[in-house]
């Protein structure tokens, strides 16, 4: 096989349905089963496009390219990410994410982390011996202008000559080509040295799960209202390239043997994983004060509010009540993040936004599985008296809601069930897999093609345009979700006391508000969960299938925040910590805080 | 109660083990507490550290096997679409578990969506051949099966002799095996094309040399599979029958009795009646002596009692002369008479009375029937002549209540009367209503008419 003459072609022969391909004299492919010339003929790609920078490289001879083309060019596997950084981001883009997003943020914190991780950008780069950049001057890197630095970086190993004379480029330059041994084992240069044990523990390197936390802790730095839950929705729904991603890398970065392990991607990491992996290469980053949240920004809980207030489907009005709460707790003010004060952990504005409109709506209906009914009937009793009433019902709110989230959910799961993880071009760990590997890829489209002509449909599941909402609600042609409810009034459950509004529920319970220990309890949800009002924990249910996390976590920012929230109104009438006789005795730290609020 | 307790303690407990499991025990645990129902075991299991891939691929498995529950075909097809991604598992420590999965779901569909055609099946047939070396002679065999069902002889033909020509690696022993399968069915259809090759031949009427010529190379190459086949001990009863019936065409009895002998009589086979049934109706064809034939029956007797050429067996039993074959015959009679299926059969009670008449003529009648009735003395009398199944017998079959009635005044003189007179009473309601029926055509129109009013007034 002259795999290298080919360069990986392996599409189907149209006359025998074959793989097995050859280049002939004048260049031309034939298949070597049947003989068949076809069109294609040696690809000569243009090495310049897929810089970032703005440097171009033009000093490349035209023996020299074509001999790198047949091997792929020699390449890092940080030069494997910076391209899926740059997809990624070009995504957020085209989402409507500010321009300056890319080059300002992102790219700022990339050239950090290659820094930090003694990539680039430093006298003695981490794979000393193996591997050393070539900078134009030797050892003036550091000094030299960032940008052209740091597309020469990344250029170097393109821009040295494959022709032999190796030791004629001056500085030191990398001491692997592609076909030497280590060649045979991956397609990048050191994705050896990035798999080594030692490597792994230090944790210091870039892996496909970081790339989703570098563009987190980006968006957030530039105050973009793209929160976590909705960076692994985008992912999920295929708006930002993932899975898969190493296939848009440019023709002669060929991606096989070790490199299979760092960019093969098999699952979408969890918002847990990714949460702590944002907090913990912010922290290696050792990045400054981030920008202050304030008022104007979609972040702010304020916003934030309002908009889950929308995609839930809750009146508008529910929104002063909440922001209410949001003051007692002391949350107007700008809430940011600073990753090198140990104390201060990286926010998740989108969990915190759903807590506080949980607590609202405890607030104003008690949520205790009696008080919340009673109330709705009070609300139809008004709308039958008054045609014309327009009093939120949570009854009907809750049979239109759980109604939608059944059909989301199953669509949710359907989705699943159907979502293509393999790529076009399959990544196998060794030379010797490759013809199993193509040859399955090879069966497996076969039979896709041939059920999708019995079934008539397309494989994968129709995916629709990027949006912040998972549902649709309101009247029109564009609704499938339900009437919207955002117009109507709380007035059946909120009533004029003195100058202010008060909830007509008078009372306000939560679970025991014990000390936890951060280090080692972990969340008590489980065992609390039988014994909450089965109306909270549908709650709890619906927030976590819109942010796409799990009950628990929403109960612990509730939790959370009811803390900052009864603590702050110490002197309040009538909150009460246990709501009803089935509130688990055994909880030994549980401190039963029967507090008086004043609201 | 403490039941109960467990019971509630459950949900909680699971998701404990969901949020902190990693070590394998936990799922156990949470498997054994699960109700006892008689469900295999998943294949795939949800797992903590599952794949975003598995997760996929487990999700379809059970759509497609909901929908196919639901005989929902298109949607089954849909999914099956994706699922095919499976194969492309490199974490896959059973990618033959896979491809058979793909293979045997995959049919299913093509057998029940409404726009699957034979192409469909021939591409879907061929791509899973490859999928997995395992499997390829067995998906060969099932895609010349399906070819013959639609009639497709010739390229059901080709698909078996390519696999007759297949060969891969080291034989394995169940590679062999299903190879001689192979070629046993190869041999069966060239029996085919000899049977048009005969019924052409004996159309013309003329000796064609050339055409027997041909016919005899197919019995030929047939025969040489078909022998080989039934070296292995199994069932191959389309294969023998085939054989036989060319070793009949040539006229090589000895050579027909032979193979049917070994194939009944082999103790490595399985237990196969069907084998005695082929001999024996061969020798009988064949006018072998009668105590040949019996030897056969008695043997299948043995094996089934039930079966249906046992009345034959009856008879042949009662003809011959020899001591004591009464005495079998009645034992063969009364076993048939304890399955359901025989017990109001006429010929079979009209044997047992035949036997009756004349075993009551020798002396040892009443040891005889003590010994045939011995085990049955408790409830024989009881299934078969009750009230009810007089009453039963009166309306459907007369001639048989009769017999029965000779039956049991013979075993069972004190029965007699109860059983009789049901009958007989049943039988006299019958005629008398008839008749009165008949008598008096009068009284029915009378009957008829007050009916009629009666409807009216309450319609008014």
């Amino acid at each position: 096989m002259d795999e290298e003459q080919t360069g990986g072609y392996s599409d189907i022969c149209g006359q025998c349905g074959e793989v097995d391909w050859g280049v002939s004299d004048e260049g031309r492919f034939y298949c070597r089963s049947c003989h068949n010339v076809i069109e294609r003929t040696k690809e000569v790609v243009d090495t310049n496009t897929f810089m970032i920078g703005t440097s171009r490289v033009s000093s490349i001879s035209k023996g020299t390219r074509r001999k790198k083309l047949e091997q792929g060019r020699e390449w890092m596997v940080c030069e494997g990410f910076q391209f899926i950084l740059k997809h990624q981001a070009e995504a957020l883009l085209a989402m409507g994410v500010c321009p300056q997003f890319k080059d300002d943020v992102l790219c700022q914190f990339w050239r950090m982390y290659l820094q930090k991780s003694q990539q680039a950008y430093t006298k003695n780069p981490v794979h000393d011996g193996k591997f050393r950049l070539r900078s134009q001057g030797s050892g003036e890197s550091d000094s030299a202008p960032e940008s052209s630095v740091m597309s020469d970086s990344m250029m170097s190993a393109s821009e040295t000559d494959g022709d032999g004379d190796l030791a004629s480029g001056g500085g030191s330059v990398s001491g692997h080509t592609s076909d030497g041994v280590s060649s045979v084992c991956s397609g990048s240069i050191d994705a050896v040295s990035y798999l080594t044990p030692r490597q792994r523990r230090n944790q210091g390197l870039m892996s496909m799960p970081k790339t989703l936390a570098l563009c987190h802790l980006a968006l957030m730095w530039a105050r973009e209202a793209i929160t976590l839950a909705d960076l692994l929705r985008f992912v999920n729904e295929g708006h930002i390239p993932y899975v898969n991603a190493y296939e848009d890398f440019p023709e002669e970065m060929k991606v096989y043997g070790r490199d299979a392990l760092i960019f093969r991607v098999e699952s979408i990491p969890s918002y847990r994983h990714l949460h702590k992996e944002a907090q913990t290469l912010a922290v290696f980053l050792e990045l400054p004060l981030f920008p202050s949240i304030t008022l104007d920004c979609l972040l702010h809980p304020s916003l934030l509010t309002l908009r889950y207030l929308t995609e839930a489907n809750l009146p508008d009005e529910l929104h002063d009540w909440v922001c209410r709460i949001m003051e007692k707790a002391g949350m107007e003010e700008s809430v940011t993040f600073e990753p090198m004060r140990s104390r201060s952990p990286l926010p998740h504005y989108d969990v915190q936004a759903a807590a506080l409109i949980i607590i609202a709506m405890k607030l104003l209906f008690k949520l205790d599985d009696h008080t919340e009914w009673d109330l709705s009937n009070d609300a139809s009793d008004k709308n039958k008296e008054n045609p014309d009433g327009n009093s939120f019902n949570l009854r009907r709110w809750y049979r239109t809601m759980q109604t939608a989230l059944t059909a989301a959910a199953r669509r949710q799961q359907d989705n699943i069930a159907r979502k293509l993880w393999k790529a076009q071009k399959p990544l196998y760990t060794s030379k010797k897999d490759k013809p199993v590997v193509l040859k399955r890829r090879r069966m497996a489209e076969q039979l896709q093609l041939s059920f999708q002509k019995l079934s008539g449909s397309p494989l994968a599941p129709p995916s629709s345009p990027p949006s912040s909402f998972c549902f649709r609600w309101g009247e029109g042609e564009d609704v499938r979700d339900g009437p919207s409810l955002h117009h109507q009034t709380l007035d059946s459950s909120v009533r004029q006391r003195g100058a202010s509004l008060q909830p007509s529920n008078p009372e306000y319970w939560h679970p025991a508000l014990r000390a936890c220990k951060p280090r080692f309890c972990k969340s008590h949800y489980a065992e609390v969960e039988v014994t909450l009002p089965r109306m909270y924990v549908w709650l709890l249910d619906l927030f976590s299938f819109l942010l796409g996390v799990k009950p628990g976590c929403v109960y612990e920012e509730v939790l959370k925040v009811e803390r900052r929230f009864l603590r702050s109104s110490k002197s309040q009438p009538r909150a009460r910590a246990t709501p009803r006789k089935t509130q688990p005795k055994k909880l030994p730290k549980c401190k039963q805080t029967r507090k008086t609020c004043s609201r | 109660m403490d039941d109960l307790e467990s019971e509630l303690r459950v949900p909680g407990e699971e998701q404990v083990e969901n949020e902190s499991s990693d070590d394998d025990e936990s799922i156990i645990r949470k498997r054994i507490k699960k109700p006892n129902l008689p469900l295999a075991p998943p294949i795939f299991k949800e797992t903590p550290r599952e794949t975003g891939f598995h997760k996929t691929t487990r999700n379809c498995l059970q759509h497609i096997r909901e929908v196919l529950l639901h005989h929902r075909w298109q949607n089954a097809a849909e999914y099956m679409a994706s699922y095919s991604q499976t194969l492309e598992d490199t974490t896959a420590n059973m990618p033959q578990l896979y491809a058979e999965i793909i293979w045997r779901i995959g049919t299913e569909i093509l057998h029940h969506h409404p726009d699957s055609k034979l192409e469909d099946y021939n591409s879907f047939y061929e791509r899973v051949k490859h999928s997995g070396v395992k499997h390829y002679l067995k998906v060969c065999l099932e895609h010349s099966f399906h070819l013959l069902v639609n009639g497709q002889f010739e390229d059901a033909k080709r698909q078996l002799s390519i696999a007759e020509s297949w060969r891969y690696g080291k034989q394995s022993a169940g590679q062999s095996q299903r190879i001689k399968l192979i070629q046993a069915y190869s041999g069966f259809l060239n029996y085919f094309i000899w049977c048009d090759k005969k019924a052409t031949a004996s159309s013309t009427d003329e000796y064609d040399a050339a055409v027997n010529q041909e016919m005899h190379s197919y019995f030929r190459q047939s025969s040489v599979n078909l022998k080989e086949i039934m070296k292995l001990p199994g069932v191959w009863d389309p294969f023998v029958l085939s054989y036989i019936d060319m070793l009949e065409f040539y006229n090589d009895h000895e050579g027909a009795v032979k193979v049917l002998n070994d194939y009944a009589y082999d103790n490595s086979f399985p237990p196969n009646p069907n084998a005695h049934v082929y001999l024996y109706q061969y020798m009988k064809k064949q006018n072998h002596p009668l105590k040949k034939l019996l030897k056969v029956l008695k043997i299948l007797h043995t094996l089934v009692p039930s079966h249906e050429l046992m009345p034959e067996y009856c008879s042949l039993l009662v003809q011959s002369e020899k001591e004591g074959d009464l005495q079998k015959a009645l034992g063969v009679v009364l076993d048939l008479l304890d399955y359901s299926s025989w017990r109001s059969n006429l010929d079979v009670w009209n044997h047992l009375m035949n036997i009756i008449k004349r075993l009551r003529m020798k002396k040892q009648w009443l040891k005889i029937f003590g010994e045939e009735m011995g085990c049955r003395k408790d409830w024989w009398l009881a299934i078969h002549f009750s009230t009810f199944q007089a009453r039963k017998d009166s309306v459907e079959n007369r001639e048989l209540l009769e017999v029965k009635s000779f039956v049991v005044g013979a075993f069972c003189p004190r029965y007699t009367s109860m059983y009789c007179g049901v009958g007989k009473e049943a039988r006299k309601r019958l005629t008398s209503e008839a008749q009165k029926a008949k008598r008096n055509p009068k009284q029915l129109r009378n009957i008829r008419r007050l009916k009629r009013e009666s409807g009216q007034k309450s319609q008014d």
